[in-house]
């Protein structure tokens, strides 16, 4: 038996692939296609204390081997996600990470609060990152000295490992993941989706009604890879990967980067068996290669000192 | 991966027949889809939506429209390759029986309403037809539409082929002066939220087929929600066949 496991500071997972925020859902849809249970953990769409609509207008565009995207987290918000969401989660043996989306810092503290304290719940995502929402959001995550708060108020009542999910649209994202590992993170994930536009030219104007919208997808792997190797040589602290994976060679890309783990999203949406075979994949990597532990390839892209 | 069993075959200027086929043991509903991966690369990188337009003896069959890059592609396959899709997925139209039943369809949104046709005349409907066009050209297989109906009318924007007008103004008259059981409606989006205020004022049942932007066709993403007056519903798995009196229209865009 091939041991696939990760170490992502106090968190192990069993396998390093996982579900991105936002491209999952609960779990209930992707529970239809393979064993969830089977994913190293299930990251659950951004939540917020009350349901939230998300954006009027166009939500989605594709790109250029990606997308844009303008959801603005609609959620179904922390009652109905412990009550619903979660039971069924669990009872599918999934490994639960909720994404944690507040407005505000007392939001955020709130959530982080009640979920860390929910039986079952492994790790929390403090996403200080969606771009799609007006307030809170994004300024989070560019702002040093309002990312420092954040995380430093929501580490003081989260009893469970936090890991810290990073912007790329800052310039040096290194700062921000050596910020949230000052602040008591346990790990980062990276990298959210990148600020992006699209005009409609025969409505000439912004085809979302946000203006803005979220790249992700196979076209931003190279920024997310980038991303990834700058934090593992300049910073300690475990790193989930994200960005445009499509298929193992993609996933062992981010573990030689740095990475601990990873997770699937946009490719999820294309290709709803994706992070199922990865999971497959990586075992298969490990039987030919002779890998006993991920931990001989994590981050080996770097040179050694 | 399923075969196309032969080349597509265009219906009427720019719209093509796709036929798929498809194991038996997948028999689509009236009003389900199915997502095609076009490319096997990245590029065009999410999944197409398309109704079922037939379904017969293991082939599954679409109608499509030439609009983009995907479509684009889609018209040069040959025969045998193998298509990629997930499916039939969505929650298709209500079947009614000895009933009379108002279908109108604008544009490739009739496709739908083909399978919804045959399978309603099975359960002994009465059907009326209205077949919407902007043009005579872009009519596709007319006269399978015209076997299934009881009474068939084509209405065009230009007058090229039927009445001259839209079938939106045809449409609420027949509502008006026929009590229909149900009414089916595939179209735009101003086309349907019309005939949905018709069919709501004569106090007809009206299910319409969305046809807005997909992400993921499976409900992941929530790229396709729709506003309704029941909260908010995926049109991927909630629908694409809702109940047109629920849908707020306004806050959808065309
Ligand atoms: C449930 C469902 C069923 C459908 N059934 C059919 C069908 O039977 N036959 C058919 O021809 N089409 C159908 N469509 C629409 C079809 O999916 C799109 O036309 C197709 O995806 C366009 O692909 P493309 O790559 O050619 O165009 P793109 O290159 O992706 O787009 C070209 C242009 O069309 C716009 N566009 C693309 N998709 C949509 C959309 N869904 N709504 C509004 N604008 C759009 C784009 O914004 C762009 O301006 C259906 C859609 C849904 C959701
Ligand atoms: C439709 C969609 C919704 C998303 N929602 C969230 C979210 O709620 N919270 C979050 O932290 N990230 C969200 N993301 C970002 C993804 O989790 C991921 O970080 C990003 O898309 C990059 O990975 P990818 O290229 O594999 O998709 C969303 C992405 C997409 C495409
Ligand atoms: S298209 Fe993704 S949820 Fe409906």
């Amino acid at each position: 038996m091939i041991d696939t496991s990760v170490q992502i500071g106090p968190l192990r997972l069993k396998n390093p692939i996982t579900v991105a925020s936002g491209t999952a859902g609960y779990g209930e849809e992707l529970s239809r296609f393979y064993d969830i249970g089977a994913l190293g953990a299930v990251f659950t769409k951004g939540l917020s204390l009350k349901p939230r609509p998300g954006n009027r207008g166009p939500r989605i565009m594709e790109t250029p081997s990606g997308m844009l995207n303008s959801i603005g987290l609609e959620n179904v918000g922390l009652e109905r996600f412990l009550g619903e969401k979660l039971p069924f989660l669990l009872e599918h043996g999934a490994t639960v990470i909720p994404n944690v989306a507040g407005h505000s810092i007392d939001e955020n503290v709130e959530l982080c609060a009640v979920l860390s304290h929910t039986p079952g719940i492994v790790a929390v995502e403090l996403n200080v990152s969606c771009p799609n929402v007006k307030e809170g959001g994004m300024a989070f995550g560019t702002s040093m000295p309002v990312f420092t708060r954040l995380v430093e108020a929501v580490r003081k009542v989260t009893a469970v490992p936090l890991i810290v999910k990073l912007s790329p649209n800052v310039a040096d994202i290194a700062e921000f993941a050596r910020g949230a590992r000052e602040s008591g993170a346990d790990a980062v994930s990276a990298i959210n989706t990148l600020l992006g536009m699209k005009i409609d030219i025969k409505k000439k104007k912004p085809h979302f009604y946000n203006r803005v919208a979220g790249l992700s997808g196979p076209a931003i792997k190279p920024v997310a890879v980038r991303m990834v190797y700058e934090i593992f040589a300049k910073v300690d602290i475990p790193i989930i990967g994200i960005g445009g994976i499509a298929d193992t060679g993609d996933v062992l890309e981010f573990l030689m980067a740095g990475a601990s783990a990873v997770s699937v999203g946009t490719m999820n949406l294309v290709n709803p068996d994706a992070a199922m075979a990865c999971v497959d994949g990586i075992a298969a990597y490990m039987r030919s290669e002779k890998i006993h532990s991920l931990r001989e390839i994590i981050g080996v892209a770097h040179p050694t000192a | 991966m399923n075969t196309l069993i032969q080349k597509p075959e265009e219906v009427a200027e720019g719209h093509y027949r796709l036929r798929i086929e498809t194991p038996a043991t997948l028999v689509p509903r009236p009003g389900q889809f199915i997502n095609i991966r076009v490319s096997t690369g990245t590029d065009p990188l999410i999944r197409r939506p398309f109704s079922v337009y037939n379904y017969e003896d293991g082939a599954l069959e679409i109608i499509f429209r030439v609009i983009g890059k995907g479509t684009e592609i889609m018209r040069g396959y040959e025969a045998g390759r193998g298509i990629d899709y997930i499916g039939p997925l969505g929650r298709g139209f209500s079947l009614c029986e000895h009933s009379s039943v108002l279908l109108v369809g604008g544009g490739v949104g009739n496709a739908p309403l083909y399978y919804l046709a045959r399978e309603l005349k099975k359960k002994n409907n009465r059907i009326t037809y209205i077949y919407g066009a902007r043009s005579a050209r872009y009519i596709y297989c007319k006269d399978q539409y015209r076997a299934r109906a009881d009474d068939f009318a084509a209405v065009t924007d230009d007058g090229t082929a039927g009445l001259k007008g839209f079938a939106t103004t045809l449409a609420d008259e027949y509502i008006r002066k026929n009590a229909y059981d149900r009414v089916y409606v595939c179209g735009p989006t101003v086309m349907m939220a019309a005939i949905a205020a018709s069919a709501s004022i004569a106090g007809a049942p009206v299910e319409v087929s969305m046809e807005n932007y997909f992400g993921c066709g499976v409900g992941l993403c929530s790229g396709c929600t729709i506003e309704t007056t029941e909260g908010l519903k995926r049109a991927c798995v909630d629908g694409p066949v809702l109940n047109g009196n629920i849908i707020v229209w306004q806050s959808l865009t065309d």
